[in-house]
């Protein structure tokens, strides 16, 4: 079975293909004289579910890459952005740009301690004096700085 | 407005303190990702986009043209002292270039790699100015159907030219078609696949889609494979090349100077396509090909004068009729839409301070590069010492601050995860993200066309072949699915040799032609390895291609738009 895993790709894009035909059906094909709105979409999808299909048979398994453990690192490191969002919505920029920066040194590029952390910190300032104070972009209110009065 | 007076406006734009100063920055960044590997000129530009929203738009089209053609000059620099190409157009380069480097003659690759690229950027430039405004005037005439077959025959030849795998680019490229639907419908006003959502009334959010898909996703994808940082050792002296490196590499980059003009032009064309294109004719022609992938000069400066060539002139195509050639030129091309500009043949009469102060640009942008190249090669180098990890963890705050930055709302910056992360799986899959997007960005564009071109013939298909332009235009298309449909048919059937040298270079190489704009560093493996039989297979194939046909199918076929 896992031999075949990795058709699991053409087979979602073959799903999708199908939803997207009958969502374009269901908007109304129209006539081709006078085409409706569904049309172009239906037409659009009957491309995807074909290729899609081809796919099923012809795809090259070397295409694909092992999930190894560094792919783990990935998850790892997505979840820490979405962490920083978070953060972001809640107390604004600067913390949660050092704390994301030293998760993201630490993790992918090995840095020291000592390195990791002024970067961090250096960097965090920096994009915040870019963008908050140089661009005037509104971050959302922080606990460090408070916002700039907009 | 004449031609003349048309620069002379140009020049008046592109001479603005303001514009001075992002076409500087634009080929400083655009050398320096070029260097740097893991971060290609599309990944570059896509994170760059949303600073494009609060400069003026032909500053912005400056800027991110700089990136581009600088990125093509900064890409050499890595090829030539590490074997490692910072950017996919240089892989051929490494071949050469990295064997002169080995001879103690690193110097001189690079600088008649400058030297080359300058004249290559140069005399694309003067045929951009030439060429275009003719190519607008006749594209005034083009009806909805000539549109339909040219946006197209520019998908298809993206999905065909520049990735390893045709079908699953095209099955890409239907996606990108189909989510460039979703929203209102602009004819009839009905709202189509929102799922009541009001955030996609007006579709999904283009530079969401390619920060995310691009920029995020290409990060993720290569910081996942990392790399020790790499430090130079190579002394570097006498970057001036010798009087005798000019002599034998002026026909080279004679030859790659309009080589690479005419391939950037072409739907499809690029950067990558036309160093290999070059390549393939300076061993065809040579006396002593074996010379080959053993330090001849020849193989440095040939590719990378038509690299730099093609990356201007493939501004023709968007500039002249509104169609991206490449995945880095339809990021432009959403960048103005988000403007509110749409190029097209209008541009020059509506936005002639545009289109001339772009082409402008060019000229001091080239002028620039040159300057900034010969003395400051050695600190560039310095570059590399930059681990890819570092870089991609500030690369996202960029990303994130920028996309946050757009409507101020971090909303967007979920989207730009969530495409981010499509794009980093796309990638683990072997689907490749460009055909997508330069197909969503292209969606409107083709339905409004095509819904048109029915209305007006009354439902009749064959309204598409009965022109004669859109007719030879959709011939065209036919020949190329049916030679890759017989081409793929036959390397499935177990024969290991390709058809043509051009595909042997390409074989060689480690990759079918790697899709414009992305970082070579992935590709870095491969060559490494390869690079000793690269020259031995070139040679063994040079008398079987006794046509004369030059170089490789890629370009072929490319070159039949042209023609017709």
């Amino acid at each position: 079975m896992s031999k075949h895993l990795y058709r699991l790709a053409p087979a979602v894009m073959l799903v999708l293909g199908l939803a997207a035909m009958y969502g374009s059906y269901e908007l109304g094909l129209g006539e081709l004289s006078a085409p409706g709105s569904g049309l172009w979409p239906f037409l659009v999808a009957c491309l995807l579910t074909l290729t899609a299909v081809l796919l099923l048979f012809i795809d090259d398994p070397a295409d694909y890459e092992p999930w190894t453990r560094s792919a783990l690192g990935i998850v790892g490191g997505l979840a820490g952005l979405a962490v920083f969002i978070v953060l972001f919505e809640i107390i604004g920029f600067v913390v949660p740009a050092m704390l994301m920066l030293l998760f993201w040194l630490r993790l992918f590029a090995k840095e020291p301690w000592r390195l990791a952390v002024p970067l961090a910190v250096g960097g965090a300032l920096l994009f915040y004096v870019l963008f908050e104070v140089a661009l005037a972009v509104p971050f959302p209110d922080g606990i460090l700085f408070a916002g700039t009065g907009r | 407005m004449g031609i003349l007076d048309g620069i002379g406006q140009g020049f008046g734009v592109a001479l603005d303190p303001t514009n001075l100063l992002y076409v500087f920055i634009g080929v400083l960044i655009g050398t320096v990702i070029g260097v740097l590997p893991g971060l290609g000129p599309t990944a570059t530009i896509a994170l760059l986009l949303p600073l494009t929203y609060s400069i003026e738009p032909v500053t912005a089209v400056i800027l991110l043209a700089g990136i581009y053609y600088g990125s093509m000059y900064g890409g050499t620099i890595t090829s030539v002292l590490l074997q490692l190409p910072g950017e996919a157009a240089s892989v051929v380069t490494t071949f050469d270039g990295y064997q002169m480097a080995k001879q103690g003659r690193a110097g001189p690759a690079l600088g008649i790699a400058a030297v080359g690229s300058f004249i290559g950027g140069t005399v694309a430039v003067i045929g951009l100015t030439l060429l275009a405004p003719p190519l607008a005037d006749l594209a005034v005439e083009f009806g909805s159907q000539e549109y339909v077959a040219l946006t197209a025959l520019g998908i298809l030849l993206v999905t065909y030219l520049g990735t390893r795998h045709p079908v699953k680019s095209l099955c890409m490229a239907a996606l990108g078609l189909f989510l460039a639907t979703v929203g209102q419908d602009d004819i009839t006003g009905t709202t189509r696949f929102t799922f009541g959502q009001i955030a996609l009334f007006d579709g999904f959010d283009f530079v969401a889609v390619a920060m995310g898909l691009f920029g995020v996703g290409e990060i993720l994808y290569n910081v996942e494979k990392t790399e020790k940082a790499q430090a130079v050792k190579t002394k570097l002296k006498n970057i001036w090349p010798s009087r005798k490196d000019f002599r034998d590499s002026s026909g080279a980059i004679a030859r790659g100077s309009v080589m690479g003009f005419f391939i950037g032009v072409l739907p499809g064309g690029g950067g990558v396509i036309s160093s290999l294109a070059s390549y393939a004719t300076e061993k065809r022609r040579a006396k002593d090909p074996t010379r080959f992938g053993k330090g001849a000069i020849e193989g440095v400066a040939g590719p990378e004068t038509a690299n730099n060539a093609s990356s201007t002139s493939a501004f023709i195509p968007l500039l002249t009729l509104g169609i991206p050639a490449n995945v880095v030129l339809a990021l432009i091309f959403g960048a103005l839409l988000v403007q509110g500009i749409t190029p097209g043949p209008q541009l020059i009469s509506q936005e002639p301070e545009i289109f001339w102060g772009v082409i402008a640009s060019m000229y001091i942008g080239n002028l620039m590069l040159l300057a900034l190249n010969i003395p400051l090669v050695g600190v560039f180098v310095q570059l590399l010492r930059v681990r890819s990890g570092i870089l991609a963890a500030f690369a996202l705050m960029v990303t994130m601050a920028g996309v946050f930055s757009v409507n101020n709302d971090s909303f967007d910056m979920w989207v730009v995860l969530i495409f981010g992360v499509i794009g980093w799986l796309m990638k683990k899959t072997g689907f490749e993200p460009g055909p997508l997007v330069l197909a969503f960005v292209l969606g409107s564009i083709l339905e409004t066309n095509f819904r048109r071109s029915m209305l007006l013939s009354g439902g009749e298909f064959s309204t598409f072949f009965t022109r004669p332009m859109s007719g030879t235009i959709f011939a065209l298309m036919a020949l190329v699915i049916l030679i890759s449909v017989v081409s793929g048919i036959r390397k499935r059937r177990g024969r290991s040799r390709p058809a043509t040298p051009g595909d042997e270079d390409l074989a060689a190489a480690g990759m079918t032609a790697e899709p414009e704009g992305s970082p070579g560093a992935e590709s870095a493996a491969p060559v490494g390895g390869a690079v000793s039989t690269a020259p031995q297979d070139g040679t063994g194939s040079a008398p079987r291609d006794g046509t004369g046909a030059s170089g490789s199918t890629a370009h072929g076929r490319g070159e039949g738009p042209d023609r017709g």
